[in-house]
């Protein structure tokens, strides 16, 4: 009875496999524990009051769930930081080769090299002020009991940051991409020009990871939702 | 009303308890109530991982003499701070509440 018990709170709580695992193992100590302090000797009429006074599986797991999701946010406001920081690393990696192997943009693209530039420049500033401003909100956020309304309307502030921020850090990437492609335009094929290949290829990780987190974002509004809702 | 104070709840039985797992922290709950809050056991948890977030508590596993394994939770120095003034709130409102119910004069303003 207690395992059956024990696997439908671990299917609740399946939108976050390490928390299943870790409450799984928890209430299972709990619930053997009040069955062996029952003094009825009736082991079956022991393990239903267990169950009963530990409460309703949704209702613990919708708690377990908002405590998930506002773990997550979290989580993501720190990533967005790393993110923006990895993809200026790349970038000045990039520059420090162009100028260490002597590669420069022809006069014909100097004049678009320069708007292309102006727009990363602006992109890339925009989503480090709003990725930073994302994880310092989301990070100073009480974390709530309940998923109440003035909870709601901080994440829906926090997931509009991260989103303007992902759009900024796209924008500066393809710019990004354009440089490195005008560089590379007159460029003999060698060992040298993967550097900036590769660079580029990190960049692009980096917006795919902060893109992967805001969606798991937007699946565990699902997910809460659903089971606050049920 | 009780869920509005439940972390409070929590965290002066771990005060009261020392290190102590949720069954334990539940019963020390109902033995220093009286029985009086009789909330569903379930509703602990959540808690006591939101506390752990919100660095009032810290965990650590270990394994049970029933050889099951057992997350035991400590009071941290934040926890500590936190309930010392949960406590000097409550007591406030505890001191304005029986003020009025029991229908003694305006109290004089300290500040």
């Amino acid at each position: 009875m207690i395992q059956d018990y024990l696997e439908r709170l671990a299917r609740e709580l399946s939108f976050d496999r390490s928390l299943s695992r870790c409450v799984r193992q928890e209430v299972e100590d709990h619930l053997w524990e009040a069955v062996a302090a029952d003094s009825t000797g009736d082991a079956l009429a022991a393990q239903q009051r267990a169950i009963a006074n530990f409460g309703d599986v949704r209702a613990i797991a919708a708690q377990f769930a908002v405590l998930s999701f506002a773990r997550h946010s979290r989580r993501a406001g720190v990533a967005a930081v790393l993110v923006i920081a990895g993809v200026f690393i790349a970038m000045k990696a990039r520059i420090a080769w162009y100028a260490a192997a002597q590669w420069g943009i022809s006069d014909d693209m100097r004049a678009v090299s320069g708007f292309v530039v102006q727009i990363d420049r602006y992109a890339f500033w925009l989503s480090l002020i709003v990725g930073l401003g994302g994880c310092v909100y989301i990070v100073s956020r009480q974390i709530p009991a309940t998923f109440h309304p003035a909870y709601r309307r901080q994440l829906r502030r926090f997931f509009l940051l991260c989103s303007v921020a992902a759009a900024a850090l796209v924008v500066s990437v393809i710019s990004d991409g354009v440089l490195a492609a005008l560089l590379l335009r007159g460029t003999d094929l060698s060992a040298g020009v993967l550097v900036p290949i590769v660079s580029m290829a990190i960049e692009i990780a980096c917006v795919g990871i902060l893109v992967v987190h805001i969606r798991g974002i937007t699946l565990r509004v699902a997910s809460t939702a659903a089971l606050l809702n049920a | 009303m009780l869920k509005g104070h439940l972390d409070m709840i929590v965290l002066a039985a771990l005060s009261a308890a020392g290190p102590a797992h949720g069954y334990a922290i539940i019963e020390e709950i109902k033995r220093r109530s009286g029985g009086a809050f009789d909330l569903p056991e379930g509703t602990i948890y959540p808690a006591l991982h939101r506390l752990e977030q919100a660095g009032l508590l810290k965990s650590s596993w270990m394994t049970a003499d029933s050889g099951r394994r057992r997350r035991v939770y400590t009071l941290t120095r934040n926890g500590n701070r936190a309930l010392v003034e949960r406590r000097a709130v409550w007591k406030q409102f505890s001191d304005a509440i029986g003020g009025l119910l029991g229908g003694a004069g305006p109290r004089e303003n300290p500040a």
